[in-house]
């Protein structure tokens, strides 16, 4: 484009900004204002507009036709505004160190996953009525030497218990296109207390010690005679690809730095996070780290935000708790392999001062580049919009 | 004075969108979810979707997968679609359905603060764009997500064995596996909004509340947490509510950060299925995108 075109262009969106500027935009919309809405609204029809007088400028159906495009800029309009101000609000903090209540699914990463289903055989139109089947996992992803647990009882719709009776259980990987599939199948060793049983799995010590994909976990089951199938996933993935080491904490840019080390038996991109609770055990904060690490001794920086730090004023000393991280292997299945857990609490911080941590918002290259975007979104709208 | 400084601003920064409009182009990015059907790296082919003529945002592209393998073996399909059309002066708008949300949700929680080459928007055969001046950018340029009928937490078909064993996808697609493959709540400040259909009734002796027939409102509706959990329309007074917006749902239970119901089915009249006609909750997700993707 020629630098006339673009100083023209220039000034006239200038021209436009001053125009459309005082009175004329409703005020920001705050995050805790758009939450909760539905947001969305589809633009409505066209409103019901008085028959037009005589020597008016449009005739009815294009003016109604004004209205109908007004009321869709206004409703882009409120979307820019909710999105500029949900990105403004949520990125205050970086994210990789948030606030716990955002995650919260996150906060007690190994406790078991509990799920519930009715009694079924795959493929069947119906289930048996008034059994609920109760399982537990505590873990899908696992490499190395580590150990699942899996359970399973019966209940009734109200919740008691119901007696119930293993007829089957059994180890075998799923197909993958990408190996042979078909090891032979293991029997598992389910026992059993007050209806519930449970069993251990642990890959490495059976024939799927070599084995990188999906075992499953299959219990057959009998309650009173009626039967089902109940399955337990677990990714498997032999190779454990780094060692914890010690971890320390530290002042840094306005922030408190907990340093993990790490020594990386495979190089690539480790992602590791965990929880932060304050002296009284109070969750507060997850931290993480998301990026490459050659091979050899390494760290990872999970970082408390300054102004995270400030804004919550925590009980000092923190906790670093329930330690976790993987070896990200892209475009592969498993996709990770796993570091063992760390799970309670893995390191006490020193205790500082809370006014000795910075209480500015974040700020990088991506936050600005989504700021002026966004912003720049709802700038357009409004000056489209123009005077009320 | 302070007003004077906001119309400086205004100035400034018109000037900047003039100057900027002439490189910046907007995309609406449509990933697919299982069964796929489309080319993989065609971005002109919808057939997964519906007619390619129909409108469907500014600039639609098909970030087609083969909705067969696993997330994480198709996964560079939809980074390099993201590479080409959301780095750069260039933004998108994404659209998702089914396992397309838990697709992009990998993408954006594992992969979204990884550093990304500034690309052309021109693919190649493959899909992949050649870079622009070799720079590097933090995450794509995605304003938000659009998502019809979200396998993001699982269906309880995969767990049970009615879909195909043979289909790697199904095993990601089991509830535990699914809802433990990322950190959901982690959209890097993106916005999801959550179209959830309500028509099912072949399998509702396994899905939980209010079902689409293939996808639960537990995760149509983003509820953070254990898969199971039954939520159902406001006229159901046995089953808790699936709330609009971003707030828990009735018993409390949290939607993962970022994830906003826009509809749920409470007429119980959208399947889970696109039909090869932008049919079921794909259709008003379709009409968002033409609306607001622009």
């Amino acid at each position: 484009m020629k630098p006339a075109a673009w100083l023209a262009g220039a000034t006239l969106a200038g021209l436009l900004a001053w125009w459309a500027w005082p009175g004329r935009a409703a005020a920001p919309v705050a995050v805790s204002d758009a939450a909760g809405r539905s947001h969305l609204a589809l633009p409505v029809a066209a409103p019901a507009v008085p028959s037009r007088q005589t020597g008016a400028p449009f005739t009815d159906a294009a003016l109604r036709e004004r209205l109908a495009q007004r009321e869709q800029l206004l409703q882009r309009l409120e979307r820019a505004r909710v999105t500029l101000a949900t990105y403004r609000e949520q990125t205050r903090y970086p994210h990789e160190s948030r606030p716990i209540a955002e995650h919260p699914d996150q906060l007690h990463p190994f406790a078991p996953i509990q799920e519930s289903l009715p009694l079924r055989f795959p493929g069947s139109k119906a289930a048996v009525p008034g059994v609920r089947i109760v399982t537990t996992q505590d873990r899908v992803f696992m490499s190395g030497d580590e150990v699942v647990k899996v359970s399973v009882s019966a209940q009734d719709d109200a919740g008691k218990p119901l007696p119930l009776l293993i007829t089957r259980a059994v180890a075998f990987d799923l197909p993958d296109p990408r190996q042979v599939a078909g090891r032979p199948q293991l029997a598992l060793n389910f026992t059993g207390n007050e209806g519930v049983y449970s069993a251990l799995f642990q890959p490495s010590q059976t024939a799927f010690s070599d084995f990188a994909g999906t075992v499953r976990l299959q219990v057959t089951l009998s309650q009173d005679g009626r039967q089902g199938v109940v399955n337990f996933d677990v990714v498997y993935q032999p190779l454990v690809p780094a060692e914890w080491g010690a971890i320390s904490d530290r002042v840094a840019d306005g922030s408190l730095d907990f340093v993990v080390g790490l020594n990386v038996k495979q190089a690539g991109r480790y992602v590791v996070n965990a929880r932060v609770d304050d002296a009284r055990g109070e969750p507060f904060a997850l931290v993480s780290f998301n990026e490459e690490l050659g091979n050899g001794a390494q760290t990872a920086r999970l970082r408390v935000f300054g102004k995270l730090l400030r804004d919550a004023a925590p009980a000092m000393p923190l906790r670093l708790r329930d330690l976790q991280g993987f070896l990200l292997l892209q475009d592969r299945f498993p996709d990770r392999a796993m570091l063992p857990r760390r799970e309670g609490v893995v390191h006490r911080s020193g205790s500082y001062a809370l006014k000795g941590f910075a209480d500015t918002e974040w700020t990088s290259e991506e936050r600005d580049r989504y700021l002026a975007e966004l912003g720049k979104d709802v700038a357009q709208l409004q000056a489209q919009l123009g005077p009320n | 004075m302070r007003k004077i400084l906001s119309r400086r601003f205004l100035m400034v920064l018109g000037a900047a969108l003039a100057a900027g409009a002439a490189l910046a182009t907007n995309y609406s990015l449509w990933v697919n979810g299982r069964t796929g059907g489309g080319v993989a790296g065609n971005y002109a082919d919808f057939t997964y979707w519906g007619p390619a003529g129909t409108a469907a945002g500014v600039n639609k592209k098909a970030v087609n997968w083969d909705g067969y393998n696993h997330i994480s073996d198709q996964n560079y399909l939809v980074r390099n679609a993201l590479d080409c059309y959301c780095t750069g002066a260039n933004w998108c708008y994404v659209a998702a359905h089914s396992a397309g949300d838990l697709m992009i949700g990998y993408t954006l929680s594992l992969y979204g603060g990884s550093a990304r080459y500034k690309k052309n928007a021109s693919p190649g055969p493959d899909g992949a764009c050649g870079n622009t001046d070799g720079s590097t950018q933090t995450g794509w340029n995605i304003k938000w997500v659009d998502v019809a009928a979200g396998a993001g937490g699982g269906s309880e078909l995969a767990n049970a064995g009615d879909w195909a064993l043979s289909e790697p996808l199904v095993a990601d697609l089991k509830t535990g596996t699914a809802r433990a493959l990322y950190d959901h709540n982690n959209t890097r400040a993106k916005m999801f909004y959550m179209w959830a259909g309500a028509k099912g009734t072949l399998y509702s002796f396994v899905l939980p509340g209010q079902d689409d027939e293939a996808i639960a409102y537990h995760s149509a509706g983003g509820i953070s947490g254990s898969g199971g959990g039954s939520y159902c329309n406001p006229s159901d007074w046995l089953c808790n509510d699936l709330t609009l917006g971003t707030a828990p749902a009735e018993g409390g239970k949290a939607k993962w950060s970022n994830h906003s119901v826009v509809f749920r089915d409470t007429g119980e009249a959208y399947n889970h299925y696109t039909s090869g006609n932008w049919q079921g909750t794909v259709g008003l997700v379709r009409a968002d995108m033409v609306n607001y993707a622009k």
